[in-house]
C-alpha cells in the first residue's frame, strides 16, 4: 500500500510543564516507530486560546505533527495513547495525503497551462492564502 | 447585507494600456455587472461576487489556518453560504471540510459563547 501521509494535532492543559509535553512528543515517536510509522515534523505551536472551553479551560498547548505510515494500525494505536494520556485535553488525525496529491495536480495542470500560452506573464507563482500545506506555524 | 448601495465602480486608475502583468488580475469580469446605475428610481445594481479562493487560486484549503476561514463564518458560528460570499461550489465544498475540521480542534467555535 501507499505511503499514507497525516496531520496529528493534539492539545494539552496549559499548566503542563514543557518537559512533560516533550515526554509525550517522545512517547507518540516512539508508539508511532513501533508500528512502522515516522514522524516527519513536530511543531509546538505554543499556549493558544480555543474557539470554546474544553474541560473548563479557555488555553491549550498546541502540538502539531506530520505523520508517514503506509497501514491505518498507527492511527488507531496513538489515538489510544493521546486518549488515555492526562494533560491531552483533544486531539485530531486527519488524513491529508489525498488533498495535497489534488493539490499537486492542480499546481501541475496550471503550470502546463501557462506554459501553453505565455500572454499573461506567468501568474504569480506565489501560492497565496493557505495554498500551501507547509508546516510553517500558524 | 451590503450589496444595496451601488459602490461607483472606480475605473482601474491606470490609464488606457495600464493593465499590465502587475497585479492579480482584474477579478473575473470586473465591470461587466451593471451599467449605468444613474436614471431610474431604484435601479439596483449588484456587484458579481466573486470567488476569493478562485481569485488568489487556491488548490488547498488549509483547515489550520483559523483566520483565513473566520470570514466565513457567521457572528454565530454557523457557515456562510455561497450565495452570501459568492465562493464558488469547488471551493465553499473545501472550505466546509477545512471549517469542521478547525472546529473540531477548536480553532474555530461551533456556536458563539454567551
Amino acid at each position: 500500500m501507499e505511503e499514507r501521509q497525516y496531520d496529528l494535532i493534539f492539545i494539552c492543559r496549559p499548566d503542563t510543564p514543557e518537559p512533560d509535553i516533550d515526554k509525550i512528543i517522545a512517547t507518540v515517536e516512539h508508539a508511532a516507530a513501533d508500528k512502522g510509522g515516522k514522524i516527519e515534523s513536530v511543531n509546538k505551536w505554543g499556549r493558544k486560546r480555543m474557539a470554546y472551553r474544553v474541560q473548563k479551560l479557555r488555553e491549550g498547548y498546541y502540538v502539531y505533527m506530520v505523520l508517514k505510515s503506509t497501514h491505518g494500525e498507527v492511527i488507531k494505536e496513538l489515538e489510544r495513547r493521546l486518549k488515555v494520556s492526562d494533560p491531552v485535553m483533544k486531539y485530531l488525525t486527519v488524513r491529508v495525503d489525498e488533498e495535497l496529491k489534488r493539490q499537486e495536480k492542480f499546481k501541475r495542470h496550471r503550470e502546463r497551462r501557462a506554459a501553453r500560452r505565455p500572454r499573461k506573464a506567468a501568474p504569480a507563482p506565489a501560492p497565496p492564502v493557505g495554498g500551501e500545506q507547509t508546516a510553517a506555524a500558524v | 447585507m451590503s450589496e444595496g448601495h451601488v459602490p461607483q465602480q472606480a475605473p482601474p486608475a491606470s490609464g488606457p494600456g495600464g493593465g499590465g502583468p502587475s497585479g492579480p488580475r482584474p477579478q473575473g469580469g470586473g465591470g461587466r455587472p451593471g451599467g449605468p446605475a444613474k436614471r431610474g428610481k431604484r435601479s439596483f445594481v449588484r456587484k458579481k461576487k466573486v470567488c476569493r479562493f478562485c481569485v488568489d487560486r487556491v488548490d488547498f484549503i488549509d483547515y489550520k489556518k483559523a483566520e483565513i476561514l473566520a470570514p466565513f463564518i457567521q457572528e454565530r458560528g454557523k457557515i456562510l453560504p455561497r450565495r452570501m460570499t459568492g465562493t464558488c461550489s469547488r471551493h465553499q465544498r473545501w472550505l466546509t471540510v477545512a471549517i469542521k475540521r478547525a472546529q473540531n480542534i477548536a480553532l474555530l467555535p461551533f456556536a458563539a459563547e454567551l
